[in-house]
């Protein structure tokens, strides 16, 4: 690989030349690793993306003629494969939630260098993950997933009636995958100036309240009906409740391991979401990719070989890329990308991905015949030193999977 | 049976004694009708008068009370026998209260237009001042008038008024709450990554410092001088000190301007957000108008460029500062709409804001100038009217130019008036009386002048 395949391009745009300056002085240690160009207003940056493709575009939101979401929206449209962000120091809500569609990421200035370093350091990172570029953008273009019309309608009901109640509103959040991770984006990205690293979608309804939530899902439609979409309401309810039971025996696992709270939080959520990606390629290739589930269940071929050789990537590449885009926390993103091959990652013991890999294939071992050899990596397992645990952790699943 | 007969001969008793008489007893009896009717009619005036929702006063030209309602006994507390002979001035308008003078109602025909509604202070008995609204009209009584007023307590409106206008502060200063912070977030970014960068820097410096040393003690204590060089060249030229040279200089000064920018919006919205004290006080309109258009920067800049020709020989103008800058800044926000109204939604250049001062027959003017829109001969007429707005719901309350009006006309006997080109742009213009009320005082000599001729 040239050097130049290798740095990730950056264009940083701002009407404020010292901003610029700043950026580009504190940025300076990174020159070998990012290839930065810094502009002063939304035309010039169309125009310099015109001549060469940039990784990820970091925008302010307020500038004259054309502001950064409408610059946002453009890149979205011509160079979906770039990644978004936006670094401001708005505070008009109103604003904010225009931005809440097309950045991938909301940064608030003023920003932390480390911060940003490690911001940028970790999207770019990621724009390597995923090679084949029609995948790239076709994830980057998300800015929404289908949620299941039952929850939706019920959720719109309760945000419109006059006794809605945050708790009510976060409970069905949690129940719909896809709005869990919309949510968790919209809190973890700052757009709010909120504390970041939330995992928890009660906690994040909470954090935003009915005042910021009803207009982030009444105008700014950061949920998606399913109408829209190319699955089924089947399909979503089988993924959902399969990834759903699975954050329920991630966290019990996490607990029984002795991992902390925030771990075990993290865990539940890495199950929830684990899936993700099948939502995304669903969404994206309706029956086509149901049809690819089916005979991989049917002739028992790995779901994720069939993904690859298909569409250049897995579910979980899809699902870890996603996240990442949406700024969740390092450790969901880890679990939700690894979670068919826990050795890529890189704890020593008992993880947060250790808990999601194991829940998922005990769910699975659940739903076909009895007396099958378990699906558990004997070697992982032996690496981490917990052979013997496996007949625990069943118990435990079978407890939650028990009828109360 | 027996009444019936009893009058039936009585009536007709009457008649036949027709020729003796009979004239005196029916003209007795017209008379007493006339009475009944007119004291019937006095009673249904006084009752009419009585049930009247508002005071009713009916004074001589001097002032002297010769009516009185209920209502203006319940309003004032003084019965209407306590009143009627007295004068209105040792009443309801007393000199301490009010400027109505010797006159009373008199005096507010005179002074304020003829047949209009004139607002006013008056005085209860247990001493309160409230707010009224007085009609009045003369009536012709012999060689003299009498006037006959109609008083509406407007106490509670005036409150009303009073809270709509601190909603609307508190709506403007939210609205700038966010522009301020914008402000000052974008230096503070700046400020912070130049720190960072001169932190780095610095150790990048130091570690060329560093190996100086080497050379100093490699040369004195006869080290291996050569080898050192080649490490001072290798560490400056990797440290790129070049580059670090310009840079450091650069990002001090411009992180010092950053901090200096922030402190001067601090110190705008602290001087801007004073509590304006309840009386008049001696005022640089200059600064203040300054001040408020720092505050702002944030509603005006992506749109337009403000340019700004202050009287440097302006003096002090006796003015209540909150609320003139209030004014100040609602003109600036409605001029920024007005442009980002006339650049529409693909904008290519920012319109101009002009505010200007100057002084002229003892007036301070004060031009806020857009190349806006411009405001449509049909609604120019309304847009002082409170509530009125052309802008989209949540962009404001159509409280604005209300406010602008009720502070400089009411509460300082100023002018403000709007001369607008559809297409072209929009200049409002404040006058301010240069001494307090002099503006009233003048028009009370002039009036004087005349009279005396």
């Amino acid at each position: 690989m040239t050097k130049t395949e290798m740095t990730t391009r950056i264009l940083f745009v701002d009407d404020e030349p010292k901003v610029l300056s700043g950026l580009r002085r504190m940025l300076r240690a990174y020159r070998s690793e990012w290839t930065m160009e810094f502009c002063e207003g939304p035309e010039q940056a169309l125009a310099i993306m015109s001549q060469t493709p940039y990784d990820v575009v970091i925008t302010d939101m307020r500038m004259p003629v054309m502001d950064g979401a409408d610059l946002l929206t453009e890149i979205r449209e011509l160079y979906p494969g770039t990644i978004r962000i936006v670094l401001s120091g708005q505070s008009e809500q109103e604003r904010i939630l225009r931005a809440v569609g097309p950045a991938h990421q909301y940064l608030s200035k003023p920003c932390d260098p480390e911060f940003l370093r490690a911001t940028i350091r970790r999207v770019s990172l990621l724009s390597q993950r995923i090679q084949k570029p029609e995948m790239k953008a076709l994830v980057s273009r998300m800015d929404s997933l289908p949620s299941l019309p039952s929850i939706y309608f019920e959720l719109l009901e309760e945000l419109k009636s006059e006794d809605a109640s945050v708790d009510c509103v976060g409970k069905l959040i949690s129940k719909d995958v896809s709005m869990t991770a919309k949510v968790l984006q919209v809190v973890n990205s700052s757009f709010f100036g909120l504390p970041v690293h939330i995992n928890d979608a009660q906690h994040a309804a909470a954090l935003l309240g009915l005042n910021t939530l009803k207009p982030l899902v009444l105008t700014a439609s950061i949920f998606r009906q399913l109408e829209d979409s190319r699955v089924s309401a089947a399909y979503l309810e089988q993924v959902f409740s399969h990834s759903l039971e699975v954050g329920g025996i991630a966290k019990a696992l996490a607990k029984a391991e002795g991992l902390g709270k925030e771990s075990a939080d993290n865990a539940f959520i890495g199950g929830a979401l684990h899936d993700v990606g099948k939502v995304v390629l669903g969404d994206n290739f309706g029956q086509e990719y149901v049809a690819l589930c089916q005979d991989s269940e049917a002739q028992g071929n790995s779901t994720s070989e069939l993904e690859r050789k298909q569409f250049g990537a897995t579910h979980a590449d899809v699902g870890g890329f996603l996240l990442g885009l949406w700024g969740l926390p390092q450790e969901i993103i880890e679990a939700v990308a690894y979670h068919h091959e826990p050795d890529t990652g890189i704890d020593e013991g008992f993880s947060t991905l250790s808990a999601v890999y194991v829940a998922n294939l005990l769910c699975s071992e659940k739903a076909k015949s009895e007396g099958q050899e378990s699906l558990i990596d004997e070697g992982y397992l032996a690496r981490l030193g917990l052979q013997d645990r496996v007949e625990a952790w069943r118990q435990i699943a079978e407890e939650l999977a028990a009828p109360v | 049976m027996a009444p019936e007969q009893l009058l039936y001969p009585r009536t007709a008793d009457t008649s036949s004694s027709e020729p003796d008489g009979s004239d005196v007893h029916t003209e007795l009896l017209s008379v007493k009708k006339e009475l009944r009717g007119a004291l019937e009619r006095e009673n249904w005036l006084r009752r009419t008068i009585d049930t009247a929702n508002d005071a009713f006063v009916s004074t001589t030209v001097m002032g002297e009370v010769l009516e009185w309602n209920s209502k203006a006994e319940q309003l004032f507390g003084w019965s209407r026998a306590e009143v009627i002979g007295k004068h209105l001035s040792e009443t309801i308008f007393p000199p301490s209260v009010s400027d109505n003078g010797a006159g009373g109602l008199q005096h507010l025909i005179q002074v304020r237009s003829e047949g209009k509604r004139v607002e006013t202070k008056a005085r209860t008995l247990d001493g309160d001042e409230i707010s009224v609204e007085v009609s009045i009209s003369p009536m012709r009584e012999g060689s003299s008038f009498v006037l006959n007023a109609f008083i509406h307590d407007i106490t509670s409106r005036k409150q009303l008024q009073a809270q709509l206008t601190h909603a609307q502060k508190l709506e403007s200063v939210g609205q700038l709450s966010a522009g301020i912070a914008h402000e000052i977030n974008t230096p503070t970014q700046y400020v912070g990554d130049n720190t960072r960068f001169l932190e780095e820097s610095f150790e990048e410096i130091l570690g060329v410092l560093n190996c100086f040393n080497e050379l100093l003690q490699a040369v004195e204590g006869q080290g291996d001088v050569a080898a050192v060089v080649a490490k001072v060249k290798k560490v400056s030229e990797a440290a790129d000190l070049e580059y670090l040279k310009k840079e450091i200089q650069d990002s001090i000064k411009q992180s010092l301007e950053g901090v200096s920018r922030v402190a001067s919006i601090v110190r705008a919205m602290k001087e801007f957000s004073h509590p304006g004290s309840a009386t008049k006080t001696p005022t640089d309109i200059n600064k203040n108008i300054k001040n408020t258009i720092t505050v702002a920067t944030n509603e005006w800049k992506y749109v337009a460029k403000m340019v700004t020709e202050m009287d440097d020989e302006m003096p002090l103008i006796p003015c209540l500062p909150g609320d003139l800058n209030q004014v100040i800044l609602n003109l600036i926000v409605n001029s920024a709409h007005a442009i980002a109204e006339a650049l529409g939604k693909n904008p290519t250049e920012k319109g101009t804001i002009t505010i200007s001062t100057a002084l002229r027959d003892n007036f301070a003017e004060i031009r806020v100038q857009d190349t806006g829109a411009g405001i449509p001969e049909s609604i120019r007429r309304r847009i002082f009217d409170p509530f009125f707005t052309t802008k989209g719901v949540g962009v404001g309350s159509g409280q604005g130019l209300a406010i602008a009006r009720s502070v400089i006309v009411d509460k300082h006997a100023g002018t403000i008036d709007v001369n607008s080109v559809e297409g072209q742009g929009t200049t409002f213009l404040v006058r301010l009386p240069l001494e307090e009320q002099s503006a009233l005082a003048n028009e009370k000599h002039d009036r004087k002048k005349k009279d005396s001729k």
